[in-house]
């Protein structure tokens, strides 16, 4: 740097003025999520004051390899894939898809890019919800559009499988907009007389997209993959306004929730094992950081044979 | 002309062979899809909507009929059964503070990293880029809070959302645009670093500054598992957990929680009315990272 501001001292100014900055975040967040790792290795509990012992990796141990809670919890985690495959995979594709459709010229797109983008906006809780309502098993809408084909849903209440599906469905109808938006503005930054050239060749549509717009999305699609993949991993927030704590339904994020907080959360319980949880919740890290890097490395090494 | 960009990727090899001829099947499929769409995304809420306006009995006869007669019964009740003004003014509160804390102490982190004002910069940034990937803070920030005495208190829960780290990448980014002849020219006048902050910085990023504040505001008015955690007293409730907590009892009185959500969800249809530029903007500047 070959300039400052004010007199000498005021070399120091920056870092005087970055450090609440600095502070807060290593306080409340970083030092946190580092710390998680520390207490994964303890017995901690939810109430305050008591003492905290080291049990080294006797909580990971049990978190997999344990009894039938352990193979509860290998179950949680495949069905946390699961719910990520499904999730990430609709949501990619339906995103391009609108996305594509909504950047040409034809009448109302700007209505439909309000109302996908709209529950973003309103937050897991509205949406939530909204759709126990839209679910409703007794006449409700859903209900009476299977009834019409003799079919009768139980919705949010049914077996293991069926509420799980339908929270896919709801984090898929959720997050959409983002998706969408995400491969619009990717969309945007493609000149049309790339198009105008592809078409004076003789591409057909499909040509189109395989040959230009496929190639030049690329910056768009390793953010979304890499987004939704890592979201749908960690995402386990409408399950709780959906169905609640069910162990036979539940995803990785959740059961971390529900070990440390209590199923229904808030409370400063002996009981609570905090320990186990972060064990648990690094179990997740875990998979998330080989799964994102894995993802990130390979779109990338895709990005450079593509784009140079 | 991109009209006709791919719209239909389930008849690919046809639509190649025949460009233009008979109906523009390609368009016919794109408003099928665009209808379906419609109908996801407008039936929840138009069902929220009738919901309301009807009265219990109504409800239990038959749930999808329309509302007989139009009445803000159901409105006026949850206003005063779910408390709906305390929560309010919580989420309020909750969300002003936090939203100025995180951006007054965020735009000067942002700057020195940007400009590389201090050492360090380059590895500072790092230490933001890489919060996506971090485990959760869940646990260990639940145990700090508990040992400063901030559990169940307004001041502590508003401590967990004076962060954010991608926030923090979007204006390090967007400062980075910005040309640094000014600060040079600003260095050379003698200007002394709070005030080239006001009159220079701040201006110049009030585009960024703007879109990171609006987010950040969402993420906490929406903010539901950190207030389920840290807030037990009914008073300190925010209208997310006010909500559910209707919910567990009135669950069964479809017609007035569905009153109590319509009445939450608005002030966020509005503002999203209002301020849909930033909130876009935002949402695909924090993608850019990659």
């Amino acid at each position: 740097m070959s300039y400052h501001f004010g007199g000498g001292r005021s070399r120091a100014a920056p870092y005087v003025y970055l450090a609440p900055a600095l502070f807060l975040y290593i306080l409340f967040s970083l030092g946190p999520s580092l710390a998680t790792a520390v207490f994964s290795l303890t017995d901690a509990t939810g109430l305050p004051g008591l003492p905290i012992n080291w049990v080294g990796l006797e909580n990971y141990h049990e978190f997999l390899f344990l009894g039938a809670a352990s193979q509860e919890n290998w179950a949680t985690i495949f069905r946390t894939f699961l719910f990520s495959f499904l999730v990430s995979a609709i949501q990619f594709t339906l995103g391009l898809f609108v996305a594509v459709i909504l950047s040409q010229k034809l009448r109302g797109t700007k209505f439909f890019r309000t109302i996908i983008f709209l529950p973003v906006i309103l937050g897991v809780t509205i949406q939530g919800l909204m759709w126990t309502l839209f679910l409703y098993p007794l006449g409700g809408p859903m209900a009476s559009l299977f009834g019409l084909f003799g079919i009768q849903p139980e919705f949010l209440g049914g077996a293991s499988m069926e509420p799980f599906m339908w929270v896919a469905i709801v984090q898929i109808w959720a997050n959409l907009g983002i998706t969408m938006v995400i491969f619009l503005a990717g969309l945007a930054t493609i000149p049309t007389e790339v198009y105008e050239a592809a078409r004076i060749d003789g591409a057909g549509r499909w040509q189109v997209f395989r040959e230009v717009t496929w190639p030049l999305l690329t910056p768009a699609v390793n953010t979304n993959l890499v987004l939704t993949i890592i979201g749908s991993l960690q995402a386990w927030q409408l399950f709780l306004v959906l169905t609640g704590y069910r162990p036979t339904t539940t995803v990785l994020g959740y059961l971390v929730y529900a070990t440390g907080f209590g199923a229904t959360g808030g409370s400063t319980v002996v009981s609570l094992r905090q320990g186990y949880a972060a064990a648990a919740s690094i179990v997740l890290f875990v998979i998330v950081l080989l799964i994102g890097m894995t993802a990130q490395y390979l779109l990338r090494r895709r990005e450079a044979r593509l784009l140079g | 002309m991109n009209t006709t960009m791919p719209s239909d990727g389930s008849v690919p090899a046809r639509d190649a062979v025949i460009p233009r001829r008979g109906p523009d099947w390609g368009r016919l499929a794109a408003y099928a899809i665009l209808i379906l769409i419609t109908i996801a995304y407008l039936g929840p809420m138009l069902m929220l909507v009738l919901t309301a306006f009807k009265t219990l009995p109504e409800f239990t006869k038959d749930a999808t009929a329309l509302p007989t007669s139009i009445s803000l019964d159901n409105f006026f009740e949850a206003w005063d059964k779910a408390n709906f003004p305390r929560y309010l003014l919580n989420t309020v509160i909750y969300t002003i503070a936090s939203t100025v804390v995180f951006v007054v102490s965020g735009t000067f982190l942002a700057l020195a990293i940007a400009r590389r004002f201090v050492r360090g910069a380059g590895p500072l940034f790092t230490l933001f880029l890489i919060a996506l990937f971090l485990p959760a803070a869940l646990i260990p920030q639940f145990q700090l809070i508990l040992r400063l005495g901030l559990y169940n208190n307004p001041i502590g829960y508003i401590m967990l959302f004076v962060v954010n780290p991608i926030g923090i990448v979007i204006l390090v980014n967007y400062i980075r645009t910005i040309p640094i002849e000014l600060d040079e020219a600003a260095a050379i006048e003698g200007c002394g670093y709070l005030r080239y902050v006001i009159s220079i910085v701040l201006p110049l990023a009030s585009p960024a500054i703007a879109t990171v504040a609006v987010l950040h505001a969402i993420g906490i008015w929406n903010e539901l598992i950190l207030a389920t955690i840290y807030l037990t007293s009914a008073d300190f409730y925010p209208i997310t957990r006010g909500l559910i907590v209707f919910n567990g009892v009135y669950g069964n009185d479809w017609p007035l929680l569905a009153a109590a959500v319509l009445m939450m969800a608005l002030p966020m249809v509005v503002f999203f009315v209002i301020a849909q530029r930033w909130i876009i903007g935002g949402v695909t500047a924090g993608a850019v990272k990659g």
